[in-house]
């Protein structure tokens, strides 16, 4: 098992506003000399942690995404002979656990993703709780999204200042995305005129404002202590590597959502490169010290960055033991490989 | 003396000074806390061993070299948290999250960061020798836990390249390392690092050489403490010049 997993991924952006400063604009920062677009880390790390794909593809197969679990814990324990009242109080229980109850109703408020595994485990709770004729303990609750909630802490950590004990070192590492080119954020003066205005008097807009926008082909870089990783899931190895997994699908494929509904900002990434190794984590970034300034921004940013991690090599000795790189801007490699090479 | 050199350099860097609140400053230069940390990740001493830890900061010496302090990136920060509620127990994030609009609060952080900042660091052996710098050099080649510049999301993103030199302190501040791009005038060219350079050390006023213009001053960035945060005050040393 290698230490550590470096992911570089290359993403780009039409116009949007990904995510933004005080001021409403997008975030920027300095980098060899000329302003760059950023996405925060912290960006990055919520929108991943949020998204269902990062739940689903923690789960082997796919899962159930619904409101209505109470309902059929509630069925199951009525037909395996449970009172009425006691089933349905346990059956709110159970569904307690994957969102919020919907007043008077069996239902939740969200729609919750259940994976087979949890949907396995709920099935058993309820035979257990009808054959013992009794309502479900803290303990057995816990343990229905035991995986999802390890794995969302084990991998991105826990801070409490009010109980250090239940801290946990996160395992994964995510940097600020950074352009590889100079960008100018540009200004999208707007204006919206009222329907019911005729004219007659008032020939003015209802409204103006601005819209602070920019377009980018993002770097980003994140590093998995795998050894960490799987200390902080107690050892278990092989719920450790659909984290990895699942870390790489999000990584690859989710968005951050800043105004998403006005620039429809959705992008995967089109290259990524996967490096494997004990040795120290570096990121590559110097590769976009010089800002790419050609036609063909993204074969160039692969060729400089694959430049790097050679250039690297030579000059320090061999920084990572495997690496695997899919390319989707000349199809290249493929994902499903990619994440086969990661998890081994 | 013998002394362990090894440069910093990343997009972004922060070291911590004394924060309140919401606002999270960085330092211009890597504190001596900093440094410590950094080693004591590549040592593989988790944060509650003040023991381990305790040995390593009276077993080195730490110096600097600043060729560039970058420049400032104040990051707006927001995150959303729920409103405490002892009936509901959140799983992950995602659960925190889908709760009730009106139930999340928002805590806000003004975060600073330096960015194509550049640095040398100089470390040497004190009398107490709990660890020794070949070790030390080892835990920075392949770590234990990954390194960081000041805060997690700052990957390094050159090697830190530990060397072994002999000599006295400026030279081993000065002694060479390869480009971080093709040449130095590149790197000098795309870092922004111009002709003066800044040395920051501890022990004596002198150890540098005899030179005009040393200043000193009480910092506070000695850790004494992870609970409660606790830092001790130290003296550093500082001088600038122009590089030839």
């Amino acid at each position: 098992m290698s230490k550590f997993i470096q992911l570089h991924l290359l993403t780009s952006y039409a116009p949007s506003n990904l995510n933004r400063d005080d001021l409403g604009r997008p975030k920027t920062a300095r980098m060899g000399g000329s302003e760059r677009l950023r996405v925060s880390s912290q960006s990055l790390k919520r929108n991943w942690r949020v998204s269902d794909l990062f739940e689903q593809s923690l789960g082997e197969n796919i899962g159930t995404r619904t409101k209505r679990l109470g309902t059929q814990v509630f069925n199951q324990l009525t037909e395996l002979g449970t009172a009425e009242k006691q089933a349905k109080a346990w059956a709110i229980e159970i569904a307690g656990v994957f969102g919020k109850g919907k007043k008077d109703s069996l239902d939740i408020e969200q729609l919750a993703h259940i994976s087979p595994e949890e949907m396995q485990a709920v099935t058993s709770l309820a035979t257990t709780l009808a054959t013992e004729n009794r309502g479900p303990d803290k303990e057995e609750l816990a343990l229905l999204r035991r995986n999802a909630s390890a794995v969302d802490i084990a991998l991105f950590g826990r801070m409490l200042a009010s109980s250090p004990e239940f801290n946990c070192e996160a395992a994964c590492q995510v940097a600020h995305a950074i352009s590889v080119h100079g960008v100018a954020v540009e200004e999208d003066y707007f204006t919206a005129v009222d329907d019911l205005n005729n004219a007659d008097s008032d020939l003015g807009a209802a409204h103006i404002g601005e819209a602070a926008f920019a377009a980018a082909l993002f770097y980003s870089y994140v590093c998995i202590d795998k050894e960490l990783l799987v200390n902080n899931l107690g050892g278990d190895l092989e719920l450790a590597n659909k984290a990895i997994a699942a870390l790489v699908e999000a990584a690859v494929k989710v968005s951050p959502k800043g105004k998403q509904n006005s620039f429809a900002s959705r992008a995967y990434a089109s290259f990524v490169l996967a490096e494997k190794g004990d040795q120290q984590p570096r990121s590559l970034s110097v590769a976009f010290l010089k800002p790419i300034s050609g036609e063909n921004q993204a074969e160039d940013a692969v060729q400089v960055l694959q430049r790097q991690a050679d250039n690297f090599d030579k000059v320090y000795g061999a920084c990572a033991d495997g690496r695997y790189s899919v390319n989707a801007t000349t199809g290249e490699g493929s994902f499903e490989q990619l994440k086969t090479f990661i998890a081994d | 003396m013998e002394y362990l050199v090894f440069r910093l350099y990343g997009p972004l860097a922060s070291w911590g000074e004394a924060a309140v609140g919401g606002d999270r400053p960085s330092g211009l230069t890597p504190t001596r806390s900093a440094v410590l940390g950094m080693i004591a990740a590549g040592l593989g001493i988790k944060r509650e061993n003040t023991e381990r830890l305790n040995a390593l900061r009276l077993s080195i010496g730490v110096a600097i070299k600043s060729y560039s302090t970058g420049s400032l990136v104040r990051d707006y920060h927001t995150a959303q948290v729920p409103s405490q509620d002892k009936k509901r127990r959140f799983y992950t994030r995602k659960d925190e999250l889908s709760i009730a609009k009106e139930k999340l609060n928002t805590v806000l952080s003004s975060r600073d960061y330096r960015s194509d900042g550049y640095w040398v660091v100089a470390i040497w052996q004190q009398p107490d020798k709990a660890f020794s710098l070949a070790e030390i050099k080892k835990g920075l080649v392949k770590p234990a836990f990954t390194p960081y510049l000041g805060r997690k999301a700052c990957p390094l993103a050159a090697p830190l390249f530990p060397q072994f030199i002999e000599s006295d302190l400026k030279s081993a501040l000065d002694c060479e390392f390869p480009p971080i791009l093709q040449t130095d005038e590149q790197d000098k060219r795309w870092l922004g690092i111009g002709s003066y350079v800044t040395y920051l050390w501890q022990g004596q006023a002198d150890a540098l050489g005899c030179y005009e213009g040393v200043q000193s001053r009480n910092v506070w960035d000695e850790p004494i403490s992870r609970m409660p945060w606790q830092f001790g005050m130290r003296q550093e040393h500082q001088l600038t010049m122009v590089e030839e």
